[in-house]
């Protein structure tokens, strides 16, 4: 194992990848500079600018990785950096919400490895080491990794909160229990079973922001034929109607298809006494650790393919400042079979096994409340149709709305174990949200003054990972379960000198 | 942690958020807010009638007088709606401290009744603006992880605020 207690640079293959960071961190901030420069005309003299910026950022490149070091601690991970503006991080092992070793094709390249380490406080990537040798990033994850946990650790089995069902530690300290493995035809099968017209009208428009050369082509094209050929083409072109949308179906689930290879490319997951370990990727190689105290909400989600395959999607969320929704990374694990949740759900709720103190619905008579927001869409009808079309299509449109809102209010379903609650909702696309009463920040009870006359309104859940509503619940349910779950909250604390979060 | 084995009996022990006593914010936070509800209804006021002024004076050309009724009505239906909330919404404003957790409840309209324990505070903010220095008003925030479960207690006494502020930071980060 490498010795990381004195301070130490990066792999000096690392000024590559710096320099290639900055460059392209370069172009973003300045594209719109360098748009204006390529429409003014460049002259001789600007290309000799090109060797003095690469130059600037070459030198740039070579002083950050000279004024970066990094070495462990006993408790935390410290980096020195920066060349004018000194600072000094340092992350306690305590405060690491995961780690994830990434390869990007650089580092693929250069068979090295970035690391990322994920705070609480975090803006996303306040800690990256870009090029590390692959060895010395493996014993550095192990340590930050078995550090964090054993630190969790201490601080679980006070509470006992160990995880039970956790497989135990093998000889390297590390046993895992493989979770999913996507193989060519389980990749396969995840990539059909995604949201292809998204992926459809994802398409389009890259298509339309760089395919106007080849639009213009056809334009041209169109142009030097006779007109009554247009004519004809024209009436033609009603059949191409089925044609046409049956490719626009195809490209979305090609599309699909790329998109899963690019993202879950030999996809291996883990679960084991040190946390949840993930590996992923085609040009980009993902590695994720997550140890199970940092997990704040689990969210599982199919939609009807997918549980045809017989698959879910499960997502593990950290805590996440609210407004930086999209800077924190959330892991995925695709093609989540049965059992696979049975497996993680025992792990890491292990009260599930008791049967479920509280089961809630909401309440029924409130659907038309849902109902009605639904109507609104259809009084666009009358807008652009004569009367007669836009009441029937006003009718089918309710029709349609009353059955997937009778049907996704029947879907809305809360059950609450000893510590756990599971939110359940939707019936074509489905998701299923748990939660961890002793890890909640807070609980909010919400209603207006109609509401509060017939005794209902919404319960909010406060997690770390973000609010997690539940609505049109009854009075005195919500009270029991609300008292409940502060109970839960304060006894875990008692128990624990630190806070679990 | 032990389980409760039968929950629906432990239910009846615990101790119930409902029959807390909550504390009114101060008297004079209800000034600042009408204050605040004053002069955001005087400038819309002033923008609702400002065509019609200008038609009057003869700046403008064009502007039918007889509209003048709708955005007046539409302005006294939303600002007395406002009004109401403030009014009578001052008086379900209040928080609850108790051993481990805060509450606070606030709204006439649109109610909210938001609890935090204290063990999960990250840290807690006291703010004063100018208005609310000349009445002698502090507001405390208190921050969670995460963020969305984060509680502005706002309009109360600065005694009364440093007080509740000693109570919570005695408390936060600990059980």
């Amino acid at each position: 194992m490498t010795d990381f207690s004195t301070p130490r640079r990066q792999h000096p293959l690392g000024i590559a990848i710096i320099s290639v960071q900055f460059l392209v961190n370069g172009i973003r901030a300045a594209w719109p500079v360098l748009i204006g420069i390529t429409f003014g005309g460049i002259e001789g003299y600007m290309l000799l600018g090109i060797p003095i910026v690469l130059g600037l950022i070459l030198a740039g490149a070579v002083a950050y990785y000279w004024r970066f070091k990094y070495r462990l601690e006993d408790e935390a991970l410290v980096v020195e950096r920066g060349l004018l503006q000194r600072e000094r991080l340092l992350i306690p092992f305590d405060r690491i919400q995961a780690i994830q070793l990434f390869q990007g094709p650089l580092q693929q390249l250069f068979g090295l490895t970035g690391l990322r380490v994920d705070t609480a406080g975090s803006t996303g990537n306040e800690l990256q080491l870009v090029a590390i040798g692959k060895s010395e990033a493996e014993s550095l994850r192990q340590r930050l990794a078995s550090n964090s946990q054993a630190e969790s650790k201490t601080a679980t089995e006070t509470s006992e909160q160990s995880q039970p069902n956790a497989p135990a530690n093998g000889p390297d300290g590390f046993n895992r229990q493989p979770l999913v493995i996507l193989d060519a035809k389980r990749l396969i099968k995840v990539g059909l079973s995604q949201n292809h017209l998204r992926n459809a009208f994802l398409g389009i428009a890259i298509f339309g922001s760089i395919g106007s050369p080849l639009e213009s082509a056809i334009e041209s094209l169109f142009g030097a034929l006779p007109s009554a050929a247009i004519l004809a083409l024209s009436a033609l072109s009603v059949l191409l109607i089925v044609p046409g949308l049956v490719l626009f179906l195809l490209s979305g689930v090609v599309i699909s298809l790329g998109l899963a290879t690019f993202q879950y490319f030999r996809y291996r997951s883990a679960i084991g006494s040190e946390g949840v370990q993930i590996e992923m990727g085609l040009v980009r190689r993902n590695t994720f650790q997550v140890p199970y105290s940092k997990v704040h909400m689990t969210v599982w989600k199919s939609n009807w393919l997918k549980r045809q395959l017989g698959f879910e999607t499960l997502q593990i969320r950290q805590a996440q400042a609210s407004d930086q929704a999209n800077a924190s990374l959330r892991v995925f694990v695709p093609a989540m079979e049965a059992q696979n949740r049975k497996v993680v759900e025992g792990i890491l709720y292990p009260d599930m096994k008791e049967p479920e103190s509280f089961v809630l619905s909401p309440v029924r008579r409130f659907r038309w409340v849902m109902w009605l927001a639904a109507w609104a869409p259809s009084l666009l009808l009358f807008a652009a149709w004569s009367p007669a079309a836009a009441w029937l299509g006003t009718a089918a449109w309710m029709a349609l709305t009353g059955f997937t809102t009778a049907k996704r209010f029947g879907s809305l379903q809360l059950r609450a174990y000893a510590n756990s609650v599971v939110l359940e909702r939707g019936w074509f696309w489905r998701s299923r949200t748990v939660i961890k009463m002793d890890q909640l920040q807070g609980i909010q009870w919400r209603r207006n003054v109609l509401l509060e006359r017939r005794g209902v309104g919404h319960i909010t859940f406060h997690t770390a990972a973000g609010p997690k509503p539940f609505v049109y619940v009854s009075k005195h349910e919500a009270y029991a379960l609300r008292n409940h779950a502060i109970n839960r909250m304060h006894s875990a604390h008692s128990e624990n000198a630190q806070p679990a979060f | 942690m032990e389980f409760p084995e039968n929950p629906a009996v432990n239910m009846d022990q615990l101790p119930l958020l409902q029959d807390v006593d909550v504390l009114p914010v101060d008297r004079a936070y209800r000034k600042m807010r009408l204050l605040a509800w004053g002069v955001v209804q005087a400038l819309i006021l002033v923008a609702v009638l400002a065509p019609f002024a200008g038609q009057l004076l003869g700046w403008l050309d064009g502007v039918n007088m007889g509209l003048i009724w709708i955005p007046l009505l539409v302005q006294f239906a939303l600002g007395g709606l406002w009004f109401a909330e403030e009014w009578l919404g001052f008086e379900r404003r209040g928080y609850a401290v108790r051993e481990r957790d805060i509450t606070y409840r606030t709204g006439w309209l649109v109610r909210n009744t938001v609890t935090i324990p204290y063990s999960m505070i990250q840290h807690s903010e006291l703010s004063q603006g100018p208005v609310s220095r000349w009445l002698g008003l502090n507001h405390i925030k208190l921050f969670t992880a995460g963020g969305s479960g984060n509680l502005r207690i706002a309009g109360l006494k600065e005694e009364k605020a440093q007080e509740l502020r000693g109570v919570i930071d005695a408390r936060a980060g600990k059980s």
